[in-house]
């Protein structure tokens, strides 16, 4: 280049070559850090549930008093120092009782919550793959049995079980909660059988349960998130009012809606910490376990409204 | 030719609605012949001894003949599809069984009650839709301020806190300590009658009945309206000058309406469910309570009784509701019939 200059008799420093120092830039790629990312999440609520559940499982560790315990010179009594929540009419500790109670109020949900997916997911997968007169059967069933009142439908089976307990109740709750999520299931199946991948996997020869498990589940299973979360809390609350209304567990087997079932004679007395305890812990529990399911429900996305 | 054509049109569509509504009552008599054998089947089947409900105590100073015979005489001896047919065979003379815990026709028990029930459902039905239309009109005339989100987040947390619990709060804060307002029950006995009696025992099971509801279709219908708002009618409207309100009463409100319909034709058995609750907490003297009760004591007959007459409260006003909303909607009318001239023309 430079023979070459000197060859045709042009000064070196006539031309100023421009850009040579010209970099591509690359912006610095920022990873989130820890905070930012836990910003986008529920964080008091996943905390707040972390301490309800794990004290109810570590119950033996927190509570002051025993569960099963009749303390009968301290009945009724209002929270104070010995008794941080109170007793009941029977003279129990309503702090350990409510740590105790939480197991099963949780377990409940869980099970059920579980039932309900299960049987709703299946239920779901076949009627959206089966043809048109069996799946308008499958759907109208559900209408039919969804358009009873639920708590009718409850009422009804829980007569089956003549001791109640947690899993029977979980059973009841279970069976009786799925329709809606099997409407779902339904139509969004609807929407991937005749994807590709669908077509070729039953080409191949795969059977009805090796498709639903490894091609229809994972494709909406971020759809029916929200609806199995909520099974949770819809399942606690419906466990409460049952035990309440004396249809649920008996008040042997502590749980908060069992303990709720108290309510009535706390009524009569105008003892308010038999009543307001156990019913506080189950409303944020059913609060935190709404808001982290909120998390899984697709947002939105919307433009700015005309008016 | 061209109004010809119209009359004809005319002509299918009444023939058309005529079908429907035949189509409908065969639906209805499906569902509630299968609702009855399965409520029947199962309530036979349940533990729980029927006689101890109907002889209490004295069951267990019988002897052995006599529990038979007693079986005999209440037909709880034969095979379940016999007591099956036996039932219908009753209720087709008007005989709905016995209530075997009152120890009186099962219709004469629940009869009273159906309009205690009614009246509080109706109205608590009426209330929660209008509340929610109300708050979803102005969360959506105030999207995204303070003002909706503030509504959301407390519309949720109501949502969630389970009605029975409610209830109490509610009855030990306005009546136990604060005696404003009756704890339990329909009416003061001897009170039947007297209307303002009556509304003072029927706020704190509404109230109950609205915050457990409420968020929930407002919330639906929030969503709606807000889709509603994006469309270019009211881009058009607002360029005309008119005002926000205004465009969101006459124009958006009025093409959600069959959408609000709709919701509450499916949202009957909920709030039923809502309303039996309530019942049950306040003592509330009306079908739900009475169910709850039955349940808790094996009577069968007013079991099945009280389902029975919720399936048919259901399926008529679900029935009720498509028809209103054929009459509100006349673009559902105009492609019903396109959609069967079509399908005639096909068959032709």
């Amino acid at each position: 280049m430079e023979a070459q200059l000197q060859k045709e008799g042009i000064a070196q420093d006539a031309f100023t070559i421009v850009g040579m120092e010209y970099k591509i830039h690359t912006p610095k790629l920022e990873k989130p850090g820890k905070w930012s990312r836990l910003r986008e999440k529920p964080v008091i609520s996943m905390v707040i549930l972390i301490l309800i559940i794990g004290g109810c499982f570590c119950a033996e560790l927190i509570m002051n008093h025993d569960p099963s315990g009749f303390y009968l010179e301290h009945i009724n009594e209002a929270p104070g120092s010995e008794f941080y929540f109170g007793t009941d009419l029977m003279g129990r500790d309503i702090f350990s009782l409510i740590w105790n109670g939480g197991r099963a109020s949780i377990m409940i949900g869980l099970l059920s919550a579980a039932i309900i997916t299960v049987i709703g997911i299946v239920y779901g997968c076949i009627s959206g793959v089966a043809g048109a007169g069996i799946d308008s059967a499958m759907m109208r069933f559900t209408e039919i049995a969804g358009s009873i009142p639920s708590i009718l439908l409850v009422l009804l089976i829980t007569g089956f079980f003549p001791g109640n307990n947690v899993l029977s109740l979980s059973f009841v709750i279970g069976i009786t909660g799925w329709f809606n999520l099997a409407r779902i299931v339904r139509s969004e199946v609807r929407q991937i059988r005749t994807q590709e991948y669908v077509l070729a996997a039953q080409g191949m020869g795969a059977p009805f349960w090796w498709i639903m498990l490894w091609h229809l589940i994972p494709n909406f299973v971020s759809a029916v998130m929200f609806a199995i979360i909520s099974g949770i809390s819809t399942s606690m609350t419906t466990e409460a009012t049952l035990s309440f209304l004396g249809l649920g567990l008996p008040v042997e087997v502590v749980s908060w809606g069992s303990m709720l079932s108290l309510a009535n004679r706390a009524l009569l007395l105008n003892t308010w910490w038999v009543i307001v305890f156990p019913g506080a812990f189950l409303v944020v529990t059913l609060l935190c376990i709404t808001n982290i399911g909120h998390q899984f429900r697709k947002e939105v996305n919307r433009r700015p409204g005309n008016l | 030719m061209f109004l010809l054509g119209g009359r004809q049109l005319l002509q299918d569509r009444k023939f058309e609605i005529g079908r429907r509504i035949i189509r409908h009552c065969v639906e209805f008599a499906a569902a509630m012949l299968i609702l009855s054998i399965v409520v029947f089947y199962f309530s036979r089947l349940a533990p729980g001894d029927p006689l101890q409900s109907f002889y209490g105590e004295a069951v267990e100073r019988m002897s052995a003949e006599q529990l038979t015979a007693a079986r005999q005489r209440l037909g709880l001896d034969a095979p379940i599809w016999v007591q099956y047919v036996r039932w219908i065979q009753g209720i087709s003379r008007g005989d709905f069984g016995l209530s075997l815990r009152y120890r009186m026709p099962a219709m004469d028990v629940i009869a009273p009650l159906i309009g205690n029930t009614l009246i509080l459902g109706g109205t608590g039905y009426i209330l929660v839709f209008l509340f929610s239309i109300l708050l979803a009109m102005v969360c959506a005339r105030f999207e995204d301020t303070w003002l909706d989100r503030i509504i959301c987040k407390v519309g949720t947390i109501t949502y969630y806190i389970p009605s029975f619990w409610l209830g109490i709060m509610l009855i030990m804060i306005f009546s136990v300590n604060l005696h404003w307002l009756p704890s339990s029950g329909a009416y003061d006995t001897g009170m039947s009658g007297d209307i303002g009696n009556r509304i003072s025992h029927m706020i704190l099971p509404l109230v109950v009945m609205i915050f457990s509801h409420l968020w929930y279709y407002t919330y639906l219908i929030r969503n709606k309206l807000l889709d509603e708002v994006r469309k270019d009618y009211v881009l058009l409207a607002r360029s005309k000058g008119l005002g926000g309100s205004r465009i969101l009463w006459k124009h958006c409100l009025r093409n959600v309406a069959p959408t609000i319909v709709n919701l509450m034709a499916i949202s009957i058995p909920h709030v039923l469910s809502g309303t039996y609750v309530a019942e049950a907490v306040f003592d509330y003297a009306g079908i739900g309570s009475l169910g709850v009760e039955s349940a808790k004591y094996h009577d069968y007959n007013l079991l099945m009784l009280v389902v029975m007459i919720t399936g048919i409260l259901v399926i008529l006003s679900s029935m009720a509701a498509q028809m209103i909303n054929e009459m509100i909607d006349p673009r559902m009318r105009l492609s019903e019939v396109n959609g069967w001239k079509h399908s005639y023309r096909r068959k032709a």
